[in-house]
């Protein structure tokens, strides 16, 4: 069964259009990743998805809702979650509070408490550093608080563009195994990738982006 | 530290500052001598027509602009600033008012206080506190800030920012009417009088450091010692154009202010 699917979908930027029809489904329960080159629109489509930019044309289906018009914290407040490119943390705001924060959406609220004690057990090092500005903390402490956020963000589907990017192998191994327990829980994840060979890895589906169709 | 909330938070300049100062004082004034209503419970009317009014004004002139460069929000605040000027002037003229309210006085040494004022500050104390623990330890202040350090990230974690920026844009039109409704009690007024406290307001910011809500109360402190301090050295007129000249110094010397704001 598909959790999601987007189809044909179109966008860009202003005038200039980057995804000329791309088509995914995401299978529940499962670990899908996306791979392509540099600047061919991976995160371009993920941003379509959650609405941060609206799609021309397509449509976007979550749970069998059309939600292609629906704003980013609508989506949220469903269960479809991005952990963006950046990590986009609240640079200024402590490592509880991001958490916190991650928590916003209407379902993630009253399961505060469980998922933050689920997100420490699965990144001790968040635990000791709580009252760390999020913006002081190392890149890979970052990006563990960015996953980190969007778990707590309660999700049915987790959108992760470059988990790896910029850490040591290690952590990567380390956070693609604490993915592998979150799709053990239910939880449907797509991951884009720049580091092919390990995304496959742990991976049940596979597409590849290239020149904004698919 | 209404302005400098609203600049923390959505990066606009709010021109119409001023002219709310100026309502909060003609709303003490029609609540006292009209309703009968003591100056400092009207505060608590005040404050909630500030709020509405605030989001108002964000949903009509604001929110089209947010993104835009800073002239469009400039120039669409200070739209709103000659409405809320014109139709004062045709409601009130633009001759003086005064609230006719004492709480005595109190005599320290030479110089003696105002009973008015001295509640003034401990209201704006008490303000200042309150806002500062709505922003770090109530769930809707957490979104402001949130909202603040990065909106995108806010929507995508379920965060409906529109209705967050509206409500900073409440606050801070709230506390201006506040502050309007204060300085009512121990000084006369007109629909114009708000443009000086405006013009404060902003060395306040810069002071304080735009964007930090402590910095800004310490920032106006600052600024209230300065004021007294100086006529006992020069002429008073002399005031303004030290208080703007620190103002410009400050600016070039350190432009995150004198406590240190964000960015
Ligand atoms: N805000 C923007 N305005 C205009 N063009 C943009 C914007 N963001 C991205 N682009 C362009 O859109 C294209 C696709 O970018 P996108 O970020 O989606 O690529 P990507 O597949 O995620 O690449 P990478 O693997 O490097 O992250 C690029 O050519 C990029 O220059
Ligand atoms: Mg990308």
């Amino acid at each position: 069964m598909n959790i999601l699917e987007i189809k044909d979908v179109v966008s860009g930027y202003g005038e200039v259009q980057i995804l000329w029809g791309s088509t995914l489904n995401l299978q529940v329960g499962k670990v899908t990743c996306l791979v392509g080159g540099n600047g061919v629109g991976k995160t371009t489509l993920l941003r379509t998805t959650m609405g941060l930019i609206r799609p021309w044309q397509g449509s976007i289906h979550f749970e069998g809702q059309d939600v292609s018009r629906l704003p980013p914290y609508t989506k949220a407040d469903l269960g479809l979650v991005l952990v963006p490119e950046g990590r986009q943390l609240f640079t200024d705001m402590s490592v509880v509070e991001n958490l916190e924060m991650g928590a916003s959406n209407i379902r993630a609220r009253s399961k505060m408490k469980q998922n933050i004690e689920r997100v420490y057990e699965m990144f001790p090092r968040l635990k000791e550093r709580t009252g760390q500005k999020a913006g002081t903390m190392s890149g890979g402490e970052q990006q563990m608080l960015a996953v980190a956020r969007g778990i707590m963000a309660d999700p049915k589907v987790l959108m992760i563009d470059e988990l790896s990017l910029g850490l040591a192998p290690v952590l990567v191994l380390a956070l693609f195994e604490s993915l592998r327990k979150l799709r053990d829980l239910g939880i449907t994840i797509l991951l884009v990738e720049q580091n092919v060979q390990m995304a496959l890895a742990i991976s049940d589906y596979g597409y590849v982006l290239s020149e904004g169709t698919n | 530290m209404g302005l400098t909330l609203i600049w923390g938070v959505m990066n606009v300049i709010n021109l119409s500052h001023g002219p709310i100062i100026a309502l909060g004082m003609f709303g003490s004034y029609l609540a006292f001598i009209k309703l009968g209503i003591n100056p400092y419970l009207a505060l608590f009317l005040i404050a909630a027509a500030g709020l509405l009014l605030g989001i108002v004004i964000y949903m009509v002139a604001v929110h089209r602009v947010i993104n835009a460069p800073h002239l469009s929000s400039l120039l669409a605040t200070f739209s709103v600033n000659m409405i809320i000027i014109g139709l004062g002037t045709a409601a009130f003229t633009t001759s003086p008012y005064n609230v006719d309210f004492s709480m005595g006085q109190i005599q320290i040494g030479s110089t003696s206080l105002l009973g008015t004022r001295l509640i003034a500050a401990l209201v704006a104390m008490l303000v200042t506190g309150s806002l500062y623990i709505f922003l770090y330890r109530t769930r809707p202040g957490k979104y402001i800030r949130a909202v603040a350090n990065n909106r995108a990230a806010a929507e995508l974690m379920g965060i409906p920012s529109t209705q967050i920026l509206a409500l900073s844009f409440g606050l801070g039109t709230m506390l201006a009417a506040i502050a309007g409704g204060l300085i009512a009690t121990f000084f006369p007024f007109s629909i114009l009088s708000g443009g000086g406290y405006e013009l404060k307001s902003f060395v306040i910011g810069v002071l304080g450091g735009l964007g930090n809500p402590v910095g800004a109360l310490a920032g106006g402190l600052l600024l209230g010692v300065l004021e007294s301090i100086i006529p006992a050295f020069m002429e008073a007129s002399w005031v303004p154009v030290i208080e703007f000249g620190l103002f410009i110094v400050i600016l070039l010397v350190k432009p995150s202010g004198l406590f240190g704001a964000k960015k």
